[in-house]
């Protein structure tokens, strides 16, 4: 069986429109962010959030009238997955308070005949919330730019490590705003997400530019936008399967792997196939297109641009 | 080449035979776990015991003690068969895994439950301990102090400075030598701090090992936090409870009783004169006349409106431990004896019971108010104070709380505790729960002196600045043995002595973070996690073998090494398995199937390009190596930073993501390399099956 086994489709004559939809899309997306908010979770706000399993269903209001008796009636509560399990987060506005205890005080009180078992508490004092957000934007800022670092190093071309760089942020950006208009929640393990979606990226760019380092070496005839077209080309099978599989792995993952991880499977899962776009459409037609330029600029037209 | 391969192949087949022989205890627990759970079943279906029951009874020993005793079938011959065929081989599968868990990969908290729990030394606290001499300048330097440490980010040793200078004092006022400079000072605070923080770690260690969680964990975090994991816990909040106590433990001798009418004759003036200068009864004043519970009752009480007791001083902020938190505000009662409130306003709050002072439970943080406001501090000589007994007690249908008046100097500190016992009471305390004290030599020296003076007097025992019991001295004691009576239960006796044997904490410590994962959700993420990953090899698997053919199986193969070897990796580490480094196993795997479509590929244009398989095979590999090593490196990087910044489940991801990277490479280039050249040596291949 082969996909693509000598494909020749012509990326480079779109660059110009698919560099403007990138644009666009980012921009709309930068909007969509601003627009929708962020919505943290208590990882990066502050609060305490329990999850109860009971024995009977249970309804929210009647929760909610039970929490209101301790002043917590304005609680995040809600259900997960069945009507027997309940999430109920607060927000920590005093620090070292014992909310967890007076709520499951209060629960206990109020539904005496149907028992409950705690499956999970987890309480972020306000000040770790804070610290917590910026260890997270620094993570992001510090592998961006190593990546960036390394792939200067490794291509010898400063652009090819920025266009990396932006198709990374389109990556990111994109992701961050189907989180923000769904009102998915941001947590540490989405964060943790994100930079793996840094990771994976990366992988894809590398593969495609390899190739034109390689192909720069042998196809001294072509232009260079011909060249990185036959580039692409050329490593469309292997996007194309490493992608898929490894897709088909999160799928598995985001279906059956439970609560738990769902956010941070959902956030891998955009980010690769978006990942996957970007290295095709989004740092390639950089490349090209400075490359372009740059050549309007000097006499000279051989492709004496990113060598070794 | 045949050598080349020989050596390969054997290197290959050592590295399969060690991650066999490493995995090995975690594929015999996992064996032994199932099995054991028929038995948690049975066990569960024939007694009243659930699961959490039978577990913390294995954990402690005494499972056919309780299987007896919670039996729900006939005494006799049943039982013992019962016990014979369920309890008998359980005991003994839980022992077998216990033999070989140390050697398993250890479960995250997020798979096996348990707690994470980050306490914050408070500095503020510990500087206030550390101060020379307090005032209340120096009172309002430490409130700002807290609240700035509570508000911002900046370091603790910055703010303090800061806010000294901003309020105009030196720090030589309260701190170190007069002659000292502050810089001097400063650094000596942060040796302090250091000193306090390891004493810390070294007091929480000491009262975790006593509580027989298996493998707890420790840790400092930074210069002042401390990061305790607790896996498998099963009462947190007992945990959280002993560990977050500061178990200072004092002997207080209680206060002459000539002095103590003096200073609550004092109080009452100085009351009265506040509230005749605060305008005394306001129009509004609502008198409820308390007839429904006149029965029973230790003197005539009507409701008085708080804001004729205090005048319009707004009540101040609630105290956390109080349970009435309801009457922080203005609005409520407190319950006032009217005949004299008007000449001693103070004792109106206060009830007699038994020759103590009662405060009615609703008054309580009423009278701690008027006991804290600077005026009634004036007049309480500085040798003096007044303290709360820890818990309120029924008299007729109220609660009260007992207020003494003791010698602020403590005769003895919980220090010159040798040792503390938990036991049952005898005589006076027959049935009831105490706790045996045995002092260190000079404890013993000083507490025969102590009750030599002072015999006929009462000594308090304080804990935490609550009176726990305050027995009377009724002869010289030379044994240095000494009992705390008063406890609730056998599990309150036995945290008290943990808590004693194991020492106070030089300063309080607070809960900034917990995460705590029950059993039940952590076997749940076990199952969702096993899951996936069989779906998701299952799936890779099938689809490479129908891609690439026969070299797919090849392929195959190395991916289902990669695996193996990964999980060896983890378990020779000791490294924690979590949910997330379940996902980061599946996504590595997936990652590593990009190594073989990197060679795969190659192999494919060369072959077309018309090159022998041989030579296809050879620049397939080489051409890719390059590729694999640029990409699986940076992904490398990322999860590098990913460890760092990350904590507990993420950092199982970012581990296991590496370390199934790096075997990655290991796999797809050598092993399925070797598997070729074999296959290419010894059989005569026409086609290459790719």
């Amino acid at each position: 069986m082969k996909f693509f086994a000598t494909p020749n489709i012509n990326f480079a004559r779109l660059n110009r429109p698919i560099l403007l939809v990138a644009l666009s899309v980012s921009l709309i997306c930068v909007g969509l962010v601003i627009a929708f908010g962020l919505t943290y979770g208590i990882d990066f706000l502050g609060g305490t959030s329990i999850e109860l399993r009971f024995e009977k269903n249970l309804e929210i209001a009647d929760v909610r009238a039970a929490l209101s008796q301790v002043g917590f009636g304005n609680a995040e509560i809600k259900t997960l997955g069945t009507p027997t399990e309940i999430l109920i987060r607060v927000q920590d506005i005093e620090p070292g308070t014992e909310i967890s205890d007076a709520i499951q005080a209060e629960i206990t009180k109020a539904f005496p005949d149907n028992p409950y078992s705690v499956q999970m508490v987890e309480k972020v004092g306000p000040k770790i919330g804070a610290e917590l957000r910026t260890d997270a934007l620094w993570a992001i800022l510090v592998s961006s730019l190593t990546i960036m670092i390394y792939i200067w190093w490794r291509f010898k071309s400063l652009i090819s490590g920025v266009g990396a760089l932006a198709a990374l942020a389109f990556d990111v950006l994109i992701t961050l705003a189907v989180f923000c208009v769904f009102k998915l929640e941001i947590s540490l393990s989405v964060i943790a997400a994100f930079l793996t979606i840094v990771g994976y990226s990366i992988n894809d760019k590398i593969v495609v530019y390899d190739r034109i380092r390689e192909n720069l070496k042998i196809l001294r005839r072509e232009t260079f936008e011909n060249l990185v077209n036959i580039s692409i080309n050329q490593t469309l099978s292997r996007t194309v399967l490493t992608g898929g599989t490894t897709l088909m792995v999160l799928v598995v993952l985001y279906l059956f792997g439970g609560e738990v991880i769902h956010n941070f499977s959902l956030a891998l899962l955009l980010g690769i196939i978006i990942g996957t776009y970007s290295s095709m459409f989004v740092a390639t037609p950089i490349i090209v297109e400075w490359h372009n330029r740059r050549q309007l600029n000097r006499s000279r037209v051989v492709a004496k641009v990113p060598a070794n | 080449m045949r050598r080349k391969n020989l050596v390969r192949t054997l290197i290959i087949l050592m590295v399969i035979g060690w991650s066999v022989v490493v995995l090995y205890p975690t594929y015999n627990v996992n064996q032994l776990e199932s099995k054991a759970e028929v038995y948690y079943a049975k066990i569960q279906e024939s007694t009243t015991l659930n699961r959490n029951e039978i577990r913390a009874a294995l954990n402690s020993g005494n499972l056919q003690l309780q299987a007896r005793n919670h039996f729900k079938g006939v005494d006799g011959a049943d039982l013992d068969s019962f016990i014979n065929a369920n309890v008998q081989p359980l005991i003994e599968l839980d022992d077998k895994i216990k033999e070989d868990e140390p050697k398993a990969i250890p479960l995250g908290l997020d798979l096996q439950g348990g707690t994470y729990l980050v306490y914050e030394v408070d500095l503020p606290q510990l500087m206030q301990n550390l101060a020379k001499a307090k005032d209340s300048d120096f009172e309002a330097a430490i409130q700002a102090i807290t609240a700035r440490v509570h508000s911002t980010n900046d370091d603790f040793f910055d703010i303090l400075p800061a806010v000294f200078q901003e309020k105009g004092f030196r720090l030589n006022r309260y701190f170190g030598g007069t002659r000292d400079t502050d810089t001097k000072i400063i650094d000596d605070l942060k040796l302090e701090a250091e000193d306090a923080v390891n004493r810390t770690l070294e007091v929480l260690r000491n009262r975790i090992d006593q509580f027989g969680v298996s493998e707890p964990s420790i840790t400092k975090q930074g210069s002042h936090r401390i990061v305790i994991e607790l896996a498998g816990i099963q009462d947190v909040d007992r945990a959280k409870r002993i560990i977050g106590t500061t178990a200072l433990l004092e002997f207080q001798l209680e206060a002459e009783p000539e002095k103590a009418s003096a200073i609550r004759n004092a109080i009452n003036r100085v009351w009265k004169r506040k509230i005749d200068k605060m305008g005394g009864q306001s129009s509004d004043s609502t008198f409820q006349a308390d007839t429904s519970s006149t029965q029973g009752k230790l003197r005539e009480d009507t409701e008085v409106n708080l804001r004729d007791v205090f005048g319009e001083t707004a009540i101040k902020e609630d105290r956390p431990e109080s349970q009435d938190s309801s009457a922080a505000n203005a609005d409520s009662t407190v319950l006032v004896d009217q005949e004299i409130f008007q000449d001693r306003p103070f004792d109106a709050l206060l009830a007699d019971l038994g020759g103590d002072i009662a405060v009615p439970t609703k008054n309580r943080l009423a009278v701690e108010n008027i006991l804290n406001s600077p005026e009634v501090q004036s007049v309480i000589p500085n040798d003096s104070e007044f303290l709360f007994s820890n818990r309120s007690h029924p008299a007729g249908d109220q609660e009260y709380y007992m207020l003494y008046i003791l010698k602020k100097e403590p005769e003895l500190v919980g220090s010159m505790i040798a040792d503390a016992r938990p036991s049952i009471g005898s005589e006076l305390q027959a049935g009831r729960w105490i706790v045996n004290m045995e002092l260190t030599a000079e404890g013993a020296r000083i507490f025969s002196r102590v009750t030599e003076k002072n015999v006929g007097k009462r000594l308090a025992i304080v804990l935490d600045g609550r009176v726990v019991s305050i027995p009377n001295i009724q002869e010289k004691i030379p044994s240095g043995r000494a009992q705390i009576t008063g406890m609730a239960n056998d599990k309150e006796a036995k945290d008290l002595a943990i808590v004693l044997r194991a020492g106070a904490l030089p300063a309080p410590v607070e809960v900034i973070e917990e995460r705590t994962v029950g059993p039940s959700l952590g076997q749940d993420s076990i199952n969702k996690g096993k899951f996936s990953a069989y779906v998701g090899m299952a799936l890779i698997l099938a689809f490479v073998f129908i891609y690439y053919k026969l070299s797919g199986l090849v392929a195959d193969f190395a991916l289902l090494l990669n695996l193996l070897i990964t999980m060896a990796v983890l378990a020779a580490f000791h490294a924690t398995l979590t949910l997330p480094g379940v996902a980061g196993l599946i996504l590595s795997v997936g990652m590593a199937v990009d190594a073989n479509v990197l060679i795969f590929e190659r192999i494919r244009e060369e072959l077309r390009m018309g090159k022998t398989i041989r030579a296809a095979i050879d620049n397939g590999y080489g051409r890719a190596f390059t590729t694999i090593l640029d990409s699986n490196l940076t992904t490398l990087l990322t999860a590098v930073i990913l460890y760092q910044f990350g904590t507990g489940p993420i950092r199982g991801f970012a581990l296991t993501l590496s370390i199934g990277i790096i075997v990655s490479m290991f796999t797809a280039i050598l092993v399925t390399r070797v598997v070729f050249d074999q296959a290419t040596d010894r059989f005569a291949i026409k086609k290459l099956s790719i």
